[in-house]
């Protein structure tokens, strides 16, 4: 039973907490860990437009970092 | 103008003595039907019992194992109360594949059919069960012969009971079960 | 046709089958710690192991484990591979742990009763609450002796020796002075089972209405009976959710608590690699896994610490490491012999 990374931007406040915390990310750029990388759709997620969006989702490995970050609900798993 | 009405008649006519003729057929063919399982089931029995006579044993036990009365297993053994064929359909069925007979027999006698199927097979088999054996029990609960039990966390195949019907190697997780036949 | 039945209770599972014998797989997902040793163990891929770090990390509603009924054949291999006992399985109503025909993984935690002291290190280090110590303290005034008294003819009700007290004593009956009876105080009680004979109310007294000697401090303990001085008591274990992590031995300052772990192995984790997410700190069921403590806040925690003192390889941080900078090595697995080939070929299989 595979969970799924689902994004709700209604709720999302574009704060990238989330694109900072995923280890996943990180590994990928170290610059977007650090919170000032250039746009890449190379993460799994990125916030565009003031808005999280999913990228990569399939390089998710569903650890639940960016559900525990996340002030507001904007992004979980399922 | 009447030509044409006498042919329709006709026509008419034809058509209802061939629906009656289709009837009557079905009637005679669905009380066959009817009674036929009973006459494989004597026919099967009958030819148990005179296995089981040849391999020694004496009437009274022949009735008990086959929980029939002894004198229907008397009147079998004199060829009295079969029908005309059974004993030849009964023939067939033992020539069967093992797995047709046993599921045929079984479908007909349920427990019972592991007594006949034992006694009239053709053949015997052995089974041997390869190291990769996890002891499952499928094998044990899917067995119509009930030839199979688990020891030490692995099958063994009693070869007295072994029909050879393969249901077993078909039903195992790990393909540990080869059956090989061996002359009677 | 012989078939499976499942029941499904929340996120716990049942799985049955009867037929020559009654066969049953219970599966409690709350002891389930995410190991995914199951997973890898099932002979015909039946289990399949969830998203186990966002399952525990947000507490989500869904079974660490799932296993299709269709596939199971109920051989039992997976509880008894199981380090933690979420996985049940009987045959004929009888737990197969039970049966020496089956292998069983070598674990256990004691406390030793005549040893402990009683002191709940033990119970307080545990990771899975799995200990608890009920402890009966002596009594305080069998401890220390002596005598008080107080003159209530000379006390002025002051109350400076009740709140002056360490082991509260001294009560006084407080109340308003009335033209009847102008005292403010209608009672002064020491409670000799508290006192401990320490002499502070008669030394604060203003007027010296309290007379207090303390045997104990004048004649050395030779009155002090060296069985009322001890704290008794009793230890207790939950073998459901213990997973012979090792943290009461280790902590253990009597020697009291004796382990043994199923598996021997190594825990390394790629300093280079580790993105500090938290998620094996947050599986781990031995608290094994830490951060160390930050140095400012808003700081990122420094790469993740581990102390294979506790861990029990089962490779849950493994499972759940998001860089794969976990790797955890079973180099021996602990269990009672079997004579059949294919399961003693499976626990070998363990070791990695």
């Amino acid at each position: 039973m595979e969970m799924e990374l689902k994004v709700n931007q209604d709720n999302c406040l574009g704060c990238g907490v989330c694109v900072v915390a995923c280890p996943v990310n990180a590994s990928i750029s170290n610059e977007v860990a650090g919170g000032h990388g250039s746009k890449t759709t190379e993460t799994i997620m990125m916030v565009e437009n003031g808005f999280i969006k999913l990228f990569s989702p399939e390089k998710c490995t569903k650890c639940g970092t960016c559900q525990l970050f996340c002030p507001t609900d904007a992004i979980w798993l399922e | 103008m009447c030509d044409y009405y006498t042919i329709i008649f006709k026509t008419c006519v034809l058509i209802l003595v061939a629906i009656y003729i289709l009837y009557v057929v079905k009637c005679v063919f669905n009380t066959h039907g009817v009674h036929m399982p009973k006459h494989i089931v004597s026919g099967l029995k009958y030819l148990t019992a005179v296995e089981l006579i040849r391999e020694g044993y004496s009437q009274k036990e022949v009735a008990e194992i086959l929980e029939m009365d002894r004198s229907t297993v008397s009147h079998y053994l004199n060829g009295r109360n079969l029908s005309w064929n059974s004993i030849e359909i009964a023939e067939k069925i033992t020539e069967f594949c093992p797995k047709d007979f046993l599921l045929l027999t079984y479908a007909l006698m349920h427990e019972k059919a592991r007594i006949i199927v034992k006694t009239c097979s053709n053949s015997e088999f052995e089974g041997i069960i390869k190291e990769s054996c996890i002891g499952c029990g499928l094998c044990v609960d899917i067995c119509l012969m009930k030839a199979i039990v688990l020891n030490d966390l692995k099958a063994q195949i009693d070869s007295d009971w072994c029909c050879g019907c393969l249901i077993c190697g078909e039903s195992c997780p790990t393909n540990s079960i080869e059956i090989l036949e061996v002359k009677k | 046709m012989i078939s499976n039945t499942k029941e499904v209770k929340a996120r716990d599972f049942e799985i049955s089958r009867s037929a020559e014998e009654k066969r049953e797989l219970l599966y409690k997902d709350d002891i389930c710690i995410g190991c995914g040793i199951c997973e890898k163990t099932c002979p015909v891929d039946a289990i399949e192991l969830g998203s186990i770090g966002a399952i525990v990390r947000t507490d989500a509603d869904v079974p660490k484990i799932v296993c299709d009924d269709d596939k199971c054949v109920l051989c039992g291999m997976c509880s008894v591979v199981c380090p933690v006992d979420a996985l049940e399985f009987k045959i004929d109503d009888e737990d197969i742990k039970n049966m020496e025909e089956y292998p069983s993984l070598i674990s256990s935690a004691e406390i030793n009763d005549e040893t402990c002291v009683y002191c709940k290190a033990c119970e307080t280090a545990c990771p899975r609450e799995a200990i608890t110590i009920a402890r009966n303290l002596p009594e305080r005034s069998k401890l220390v002796t002596g005598e008080i008294e107080i003159d209530k003819e000379t006390c002025i009700d002051c109350g400076i020796c009740e709140e002056m007290c360490p082991a509260d004593a001294i009560t006084m009956e407080h109340k308003l002075p009335t033209s009847d009876d102008p005292t403010v105080s209608s009672d002064i009680i020491v409670d000799k089972d508290k006192c401990v004979y320490c002499l502070i109310c008669k030394k604060s007294c203003p007027v010296d209405a309290i007379k207090a000697a303390c045997r104990s401090c004048s004649y050395g303990e030779y009155d002090l009976n060296p069985e009322d001085a001890e704290t008794t008591g009793a230890s207790f274990i939950d073998q459901e959710t213990c997973v012979n992590c090792g943290w009461c031995q280790e902590i253990c300052p009597v020697d009291a608590a004796t382990v043994v772990k199923p598996f021997e192995g190594e825990l390394s984790v790629d300093q280079e690699k580790c993105q500090a997410c938290g998620a094996c700190v947050d599986i781990c069921p031995c608290n094994v896994l830490s951060f160390p403590a930050s140095s400012a806040s808003g700081m990122r925690p420094e790469k993740v610490m581990s102390d294979e003192n506790y861990c029990i390889y089962c490779g849950a941080c493994e499972n759940v490491c998001p860089v794969k900078a976990i790797e955890v090595k079973r180099t021996d697995i602990k269990h009672t012999p079997t004579k059949s080939k294919s399961w003693d070929k499976k626990m070998e299989s363990l070791k990695t």
